[in-house]
């Protein structure tokens, strides 16, 4: 007998925070452990003011990414993720607000057999790493999320600058 | 006020000067400064404030919820069990891997243009790479799929209308069942229908067991009770069924509750022929996706892939739609690749054509019958037909095989002195022939090799055990089959010769035949001999048969064609140096 949970027990979230001359957007995929999309989700476009960038001052990509878009995404998601995967370093601060453990995949980090580039860790989430099945590539999902949102914003889907 | 008074101070004189007269001045005059003042208030109004906009962000969010995979497919993955032997097919060792080398590019499937709706085609987008789904444990295969059988997989799974048309041998079978349990595994299908030859159920029980162990299959039974409770109370998942029962059972069909997510039709030139039977009924299945299996969409007119195409995509219009025209109008839901395609992935095949003299009794037999046969075909006039033509026809080829009084054949004595080096070198042939009658001859003369047969005659239920035994028994170094029985949807890889001892009439039946040892799985070059009687009519046929084999490959290359490539009934009549003519064709 083996002990391996089934994979739709085990749900992995993608965070995918994208900044560009049009303000700052997220996508997130949710996905079990054999990287199969259960849930996807796209936030608007948040394009903070010059007033707003004066007095959010250094705490501005922080609260931004992590407060608004990243724990927007999250949390209206149906089901919450036992490790979420972004592909930003200031992702990792949504582990401290969601108590979820976070690995950033970057070019800084470490190498780990899950991932084809290095990943920062937040949390402890080597355990939920075990889980995780070895065909999947903790990077290669957020090529997915980019084209899936460029394909919904094409499509006339979220694009309202909420800001 | 005045100074006090001293007595010292000598006393002032005033004069009294008039105020209101105004001073003598010098330069410019008072009365012409004046002075502005205005109020300011400074303690009763609030002071001014411009907004800067509120502080606060917001955001907002739009999602898509996937369909769950069903429980009984997101079990954990059974730990690793050894296979049973022969049943895996061991890959020949690779080299290291090369970190320099540049990387296959990942296989997506992508939405097809007809996906409109936003959901469908994210969901296809969100998908993780196929050809990555086999390196971990969510889905166990024999063997990894190659990078161009997991480009097949990426083209069915998006499709609800799709002609998989691989040359025989790439591992269509594979393809399919692999995308079914795809899309099993995703939750978008629930139920699916295979319609298969019957010689093939076996086939498939075996491939699916072996690249869908986690997928439960139910093969319809023969008692037509049975299979309307399988039609109308079962829930397995897939459903297997043959032709002709299916042909059997149309009135069930017509029921509400008998519908299917997909259809497969494996074999799919089965319906070539659009106003048969078993054509109509195939299309009345009630489905959401239509796929099709053939490694010959055309084999006698463009027609063919029409009538394919009135199953896999009923709205394409295409009846009327000139040839030059059809390539285009179904590209997006046909995929097929040849050999030569994929050539890196298979060993090579070699076909050579052995054109031999007829043995000197063969010689006489065969010109006296040819003479004989075309005089009387003569004396027929005009009520000569097709069917008088063909009995000449098979009457000179079987003596192109033996000579009918002495039993002499120069084919079986080339076949002998090749199957003394096939045996020699271990390897293992398959021989094929239109007749059943030469194969047990063959048999009797070629005893020293194990012979086996497969064809019409052996009961349909020995013959597993017959291809098991010719790939277990090192001693079976010989397997003849007829063309009927054996060209078709058998795996005999393990075979690295294959002997067509006559020609068929349709090319794309002997490529079929061919490729039941050349295909996925094969580690050795494959050698095709080609017997060929000289100066007689299988050259004639030869011929014929060239011309059809070009004609096919040029309309699936999208070339300007003919409407028609079958033998004709003015090129069946060419065969022979006729006078006579039907009345039709004269006319």
């Amino acid at each position: 007998m083996t002990d391996t949970p089934p994979p739709a027990a085990i749900t992995l979230g993608f965070l995918s925070l994208v900044q560009d001359a049009a303000g700052v957007s997220g996508g997130y995929l949710l996905t079990n452990a054999w990287g199969r999309p259960l849930e996807f989700r796209l936030s608007s476009t948040v394009q903070p003011t010059k007033v707003q960038q004066i007095l959010y001052g250094p705490t501005l990509a922080d609260y931004l990414q992590c407060e608004l878009i990243g724990r927007t995404l999250v949390e209206k998601s149906g089901t919450p993720p036992v490790l979420i995967v972004t592909d930003t370093p200031v992702g990792l601060g949504l582990a401290h607000r969601l108590n979820v453990p976070v690995v950033a995949v970057g070019d800084e980090g470490t190498r780990h057999p899950r991932s084809s580039k290095p990943l920062a860790f937040a949390g402890n989430p080597e355990a939920v790493l075990e889980l995780v099945d070895a065909a999947v590539d903790l990077a290669e999902p957020f090529v997915r999320i980019r084209e899936a949102a460029a394909e919904a914003r094409k499509l006339g889907g979220t694009s309202r600058a909420a800001a | 006020m005045l100074p006090p008074e001293h007595d010292d101070v000598p006393l002032v004189s005033v004069t009294e000067v008039p105020l209101l007269k105004p001073p003598p001045t010098f330069g410019p005059r008072l009365a012409d400064l004046s002075v502005n003042a205005r109020d300011t208030r400074l303690l009763h109004n609030p002071p001014w404030v411009r907004s800067v906009g509120p502080l606060a962000m917001t955001v907002t969010t739009e999602g898509w919820k996937f369909p769950a995979p069903p429980v009984e497919l997101s079990r954990p993955p059974a730990p690793r069990q050894p296979r049973p032997e022969g049943r895996e097919i061991v890959l020949a060792p690779t080299l290291p891997d090369n970190p320099d080398a540049p990387k296959p590019e990942r296989v997506r499937s992508r939405p097809t243009a007809d996906t409109v709706l936003v959901k469908d085609r994210l969901l296809y987008l969100l998908q993780p790479p196929i050809d990555g789904l086999f390196d971990g444990r969510a889905l166990e295969v024999p063997f990894k799929p190659f990078q161009y059988q997991a480009e097949g997989i990426a083209f069915l799974v998006p499709r609800t209308g799709a002609l998989l048309a691989d040359e025989m041998g790439l591992g269509k079978t594979a393809q399919a069942i692999l995308s079914l349990r795809l899309l099993f595994h995703q939750g978008q299908i629930q139920s699916a229908l295979l319609v298969t030859p019957k010689q093939l159920i076996h086939n498939w029980g075996r491939e699916l067991k072996a690249w869908a162990p986690d997928l439960p299959f139910e093969v319809f039974p023969a008692d037509p009770e049975m299979r309307r409770a399988t039609w109308l109370r079962s829930n397995c998942p897939l459903k297997v069924i043959n032709y002709e029962a299916l042909t059997r059972d149309a009135e069930v069909l017509a029921d509400p509750r008998v519908r299917f997510d997909v259809v497969l039709l494996d074999e799919a030139q089965r319906i070539k022929n659009g106003d048969s039977r078993t054509a109509q009924v195939v299309r009345s299945v009630k489905r959401s996706r239509s796929w099709a299996l053939t490694g010959t969409p055309i084999e006698n007119s463009h027609e063919d892939l029409v009538n394919i195409f009135r199953f896999v995509d009923p709205g394409l219009p295409l009846d009327g739609l000139p040839p030059r025209h059809l390539a285009a109008a179904t590209r997006d839901h046909i995929l097929r690749r040849t050999k030569d395609d994929v050539q890196a992935d298979l060993p090579p095949k070699m076909i050579r054509d052995v054109e031999l003299d007829l043995s000197p009794a063969q010689r006489v037999a065969y010109d006296r019958a040819e003479n004989d046969g075309v005089v009387h075909l003569n004396e027929l006039g005009q009520t000569v037909t097709v069917q008088h033509v063909f009995q000449l026809v098979m009457r000179l080829k079987q003596i192109c095989n033996f000579d009918p009084l002495t039993g002499e054949s120069a084919k079986l004595d080339q076949l002998t002195a090749d199957m003394e080096e096939v045996a020699a070198s271990g390897r293992k042939a398959i021989v094929f022939s239109q007749w059943v009658e030469p194969l047990g001859v063959l048999a009797g003369a070629l005893a020293e090799y194990g012979p086996l047969q497969y064809h019409g005659r052996i009961p349909q239920a020995e013959r597993t055990s017959v291809l098991d035994r010719f790939r277990d028994d090192p001693a079976a170094h010989l397997l003849l089959m007829s063309y009927g029985s054996g060209s078709v949807g058998l795996n005999l890889q393990f075979a690295n010769y294959v002997f067509l001892f006559d020609r068929w009439w349709n090319p794309a039946v002997e490529d079929q035949a061919i490729n039941r040892a050349h295909r996925i799985g094969q580690q050795h070059p494959v050698t095709v001999v080609r017997l060929l009687a000289e100066g007689t009519i299988e050259h004639r046929i030869a011929g014929v048969l060239e011309a059809k084999r070009k004609v096919f490959n040029d309309l699936l290359a999208e070339a300007e064609k003919p409407s028609r490539v079958g033998l004709s009934e003015d090129e069946i009549f060419g065969l022979f140096d006729l006078t006579a003519r039907p009345k039709r064709a004269a006319g």
